[in-house]
């Protein structure tokens, strides 16, 4: 692999829970302009290594750099890092005491001291490109999973993030709202953000990533473009996970 | 309850702000004109009405005196408690647990008798040392309110913020503490009740509130019926007119419209 557009840069890193080692050893490296998608069983380390990505679970060894800085406790780069990689969470996590519109300016408000004016009227282009612009002045009990998840996706856009990160953005929804979040993810893949999703979509997997990932029990089992993925199983896990998946 | 008078198509803010305006105006009002109003009852209120309507106003400044400190107090120990630093919570943990396991009598005694001895020139008057150990009480137990609102709030919401690239600090005063507080309002509000009550014990170390001036005249007049009805009418007035401001305070957090 060359180093010349690896954004993100995942180097031997371990974490473990108690005696439970989640990762082992990962090592693998995120383009600009890619969009990745992990899969995998509940538990293989998944989410955990998206979580280690902005720091909301620090790894125990090994390195993990974004944009040639690397990952750390310090503060202040810590909360620079964290403005460049947007992250929405399966649970949504909007904050539940203020309006849709609030939500989405918060961060540029108090992060870049954009005046409220204009943080509104940016945020507003946010919310029509998610569907949401009707919405702006509820709050998040009023809305369904997946208009709040979509919420959450303007609210992390807000920060012009370089890199998105998606923690099971569909798990906790609805059927019938899985489709308006994956069509919004689906647009910004199509805008050439860099995209990491972690995800048991396999349609999405298939039609719109550069690369799907496989994790199991904490390390990456196998790496490859979507078409060899799906049609060239490397080994009968994988086999056997897409068919329980897919059917 | 004030917040239901308004007319229906009036915001939940202007409600709010309604009844919170009202009843501060009330509470004015009903302070300076208790006085006059107890002048026309017969004695022994009558006559006394002057030192009853004094005793009630010491009553509410001692209290507001008192509550205040305990909420700086309170957020404070409540913060420690949550601290990472391990030296914090070990003093906030003190705090509590002697305030809340000593009665609140001992401490008022003790701030007042026993301080001066322990640090030379401690000699507070009486009604600052009711005051003091008013606040250290109720703040150790609104430390516990607080609290448990912090820990109400759930992790993803300071993940998320986090995760946007948000310091600490604003973490904590834009999404945790608005969020904790509207929790931990009705616990509070029944301490700083209560506290409006307990105030009364500051009589053992001789300040002329409410309290003391009732037991004063009951025992000048042998009439305690009369005297100690006043007492307690004045007190069931105060904590009545208290209680709508905090209705006021916690139908503006209610963005969810659950408060009935």
């Amino acid at each position: 692999m060359s180093t010349g557009n690896h954004y993100i840069v995942v180097d031997r890193v371990c974490k473990s829970f108690g005696a439970h080692q989640v990762l082992k050893e990962v090592s693998t490296a995120f383009n600009t302009g890619e969009v990745t998608v992990i899969i995998g069983a509940s538990g293989s380390g998944k989410s955990t290594l998206l979580r280690a990505i902005n720091r909301l679970e620090p790894h125990d060894s090994g390195t993990i750099t974004i944009g040639g800085a690397q990952v750390t406790d310090d503060e202040r780069s810590l909360q620079r890092q964290r403005s460049e990689v947007g992250m929405v969470f399966q649970q949504f996590n909007l904050f539940g005491h203020m309006s849709v519109l609030d939500n989405v300016t918060l961060a540029p408000r108090r992060i870049r001291r954009t005046p409220r004016a204009q943080a509104n009227q940016k945020a507003m282009a946010l919310l029509r490109r998610v569907g949401m612009q009707d919405h702006a002045l509820k709050y998040p009990w009023q809305l369904s999973g997946g208009q709040q998840q979509r919420v959450a996706i303007a609210r992390a856009l807000a920060m012009e993030p370089k890199v998105m990160l998606f923690d099971e953005p569909t798990s906790a929804l609805d059927p019938e709202m899985v489709q308006e979040v994956l069509d919004v993810m689906r647009e910004l893949a199509r805008g050439g953000m860099t995209m990491i999703v972690v995800t048991h979509e396999m349609g999405f997997a298939r039609e719109v990533a550069d690369r799907v990932m496989f994790f199991d029990q904490g390390r990456i089992a196998h790496d490859a473009p979507p078409a060899d993925f799906f049609s060239n199983p490397a080994n009968d896990r994988i086999r056997a996970f897409i068919g329980r998946m897919s059917g | 309850m004030l917040t239901a008078i308004w007319p229906t198509q009036w915001s939940r803010q202007q409600r709010s702000n309604a009844t919170l305006v009202s009843a501060l105006v009330l509470m004015v009002l009903a302070l300076s004109l208790l006085g006059w109003a107890l002048s026309f009852l017969p004695e022994p209120i009558g006559n006394n009405a002057q030192a009853f309507s004094e005793g009630a106003r010491t009553t509410l400044w001692l209290t507001l005196v008192s509550g205040a400190v305990g909420i700086v107090l309170g957020t404070a120990a409540a913060l420690a408690r949550t601290a990472r630093f391990i030296g914090l919570r070990w003093v906030a943990g003190f705090y509590i647990w002697v305030i809340r396991g000593t009665p609140l009598l001992v401490q008022i005694l003790f701030v007042y008798f026993a301080l001066p001895v322990l640090v030379p020139g401690a000699n507070l008057p009486d009604f600052a040392a009711a005051a003091v150990a008013l606040g250290l009480n109720v703040g150790a137990y609104n430390a516990e309110a607080i609290r448990a609102g912090l820990l109400a709030v759930p992790r993803g919401q300071t993940e998320a913020a986090r995760a946007l690239g948000l310091s600490r600090t604003y973490v904590f005063f834009d999404v945790v503490f608005p969020q904790a507080f509207k929790i931990s309002l009705p616990p509070l509000v029944s301490n700083f009740v209560a506290l409006l009550k307990d105030s009364s014990l500051a009589y053992a170390i001789g300040v002329v509130e409410l309290t003391n001036v009732g037991n004063r005249i009951q025992s000048a007049t042998f009439q305690p019926i009369a005297t100690l009805t006043t007492v307690a009418v004045t007190y069931l007035l105060l904590t009545t007119l208290v209680t709508q401001v905090s209705n006021a305070i916690e139908h503006r957090f209610d963005v969810e419209g659950r408060v009935k």
